[in-house]
């Protein structure tokens, strides 16, 4: 899948792997995709709530190798 | 159980309290049960469901806890949180400081043990860091502050800090009140009401609470030791009748560890609830295959760790509790430091939360 813009949240565990992505999204425009890569398990539920709260996107998300990896269009 | 020795019952308590610890950390690890994630759901994104996951486990707690005092099963004045010392300074700090640990620790103390039970050696560094300033709080360099300055500055009520006492109003009506006012508030989510997660994870932690008064307080309760005639709470650190609480169990289990060869030195209900915690989130992580190891990202990942850790430490201790010891045990006897410890660990937390964000913001 294309991005415009990658976080690597690898080794971050709750919150900060949010608030990363809350800066990354505040840069992007309208509509852009943001990769997120992370290892904390509890990522999933987050990021999840994340998108369900404030309007943002969750394309996708797989796990692989120990990571988890997330597309996420911003609103 | 009335003739029993104390030496007799210990297993009993200690093994009552690994079971109850082993299913928290169990259901824990299942459903993201995190106070320090509950308020940051709240803080970052505005998300009230694990708030209202925490706030469920408290009003179980409150209305398990108050029925168990009520059918005569145990006395809740008989724990370490109702006296009329109002130690409101130690309280605020000690809960403050808790709060901006946690945040910088990646979770509380039970936390810390779901997740190293799931592989996460952080939270191994962070429960040595956690030990060691709770036993430095307790007992060495931090303790003399704690003692000498923060303990100074305190109230002695007229009668025991509970609620019921202090307001001169009936236990089963402030508990219904109370419990059931928080029942309303978490289950008018329509959310909140469509996951099984969120009730499961806070009615089983609401309920492990209260298991663990039972075990403590009826189990291990000797009115009169055979052996000194005195009143004892068998297998406890307190002297007092305990229930679940992640802060001084973590250092001393480390003492445990330390002075193995000590006779003297048992396993007691607090050292069993730690060990239960993290072997109740390995089996859960285990069997669901999502067992994995964790490590540091960075240097400065490392010393957040152990400054959250330290945090905890010396701010548990001082507030008598964390979020479990103090936000649900504590605040199930209704006692009025629990509610201001509560309240003094979410603004420690928030706090906390919101210097992080500060921080990126500047990274550019």
């Amino acid at each position: 899948m294309n991005f415009d813009k990658e976080l690597d949240a690898r080794g971050l565990n709750c919150p900060l792997p949010i608030l990363r992505a809350k800066k990354a999204l505040n840069e992007m425009q309208s509509g852009q995709v943001l990769r997120i890569v992370a290892t904390d398990p509890g990522s999933v539920k987050d990021f999840e709530a994340f998108c369900k709260q404030t309007g943002n996107v969750l394309l996708s998300h797989a796990a692989a190798d120990r990571e988890f990896t997330f597309y996420m269009k911003r609103k | 159980m009335s003739e029993a020795t104390p030496a007799q019952l210990a297993p009993y308590v200690a093994g009552g309290a690994f079971m109850l610890a082993f299913i928290f950390g169990a259901v824990g690890n299942r459903t993201n049960f995190c106070t320090m994630g509950a308020v940051s759901d709240w803080i970052n994104m505005g998300d009230l469901g694990r708030m209202r996951m925490w706030l469920l486990a408290i009003a179980v707690a409150v209305l398990g806890s108050s029925g168990l005092q009520l059918a005569g099963v145990v006395e809740l004045s008989k724990s370490i949180y109702t006296g009329p010392n109002f130690t409101w300074l130690s309280y605020l700090v000690g809960g403050f400081l808790f709060g901006v640990g946690m945040t910088l620790g990646s979770g509380c103390g039970s936390k810390t043990l779901i997740r190293l039970g799931a592989g996460n050696l952080k939270s191994l560094v962070v429960y040595v860091f956690l030990g060691i300033a709770a036993y430095m709080t307790l007992r060495g360099l931090f303790g003399a502050f704690r003692v000498g300055v923060l303990e100074k500055v305190a109230m002695t009520l007229p009668v025991a800090q509970d609620l019921p006492s202090l307001l001169g109003l009936n236990r089963a009506f402030l508990a219904a009140m109370i419990g059931g006012a928080l029942l309303v508030f978490v289950y008018v989510n329509k959310e909140f009401r469509a996951s099984f997660d969120y009730s499961l994870g806070g009615i089983v932690t609401g309920l492990v609470v209260v298991g663990g008064w039972y075990v403590s307080g009826s189990i291990g309760h000797l009115a009169e030791d055979p052996n000194t005639l005195q009143e004892v709470f068998v297998a406890t650190n307190t002297g007092r009748m305990e229930s679940f609480s992640f802060v001084s169990p973590l250092a001393f289990t480390l003492e445990y560890l330390m002075f193995w060869t000590d006779k003297s030195k048992i396993i007691t209900y607090g050292i069993a609830s730690a060990a239960g915690v993290v072997a109740g989130s390995a089996a859960y992580a285990l069997a669901t295959r999502t067992f994995r190891w964790e490590g540091f990202r960075d240097a400065e990942d490392t010393a957040n760790h152990v400054v959250g850790g330290v945090l905890m430490g010396f701010g548990g201790i001082t507030a008598l509790g964390c979020t479990v010891g103090q936000g649900i045990t504590g605040v199930s006897t209704l006692a009025l430091g629990s509610i201001l410890t509560f309240a003094a660990i979410v603004a420690g937390s928030a706090a906390a939360m919101k210097y992080q964000a500060w921080r990126i913001e500047r990274e550019g």
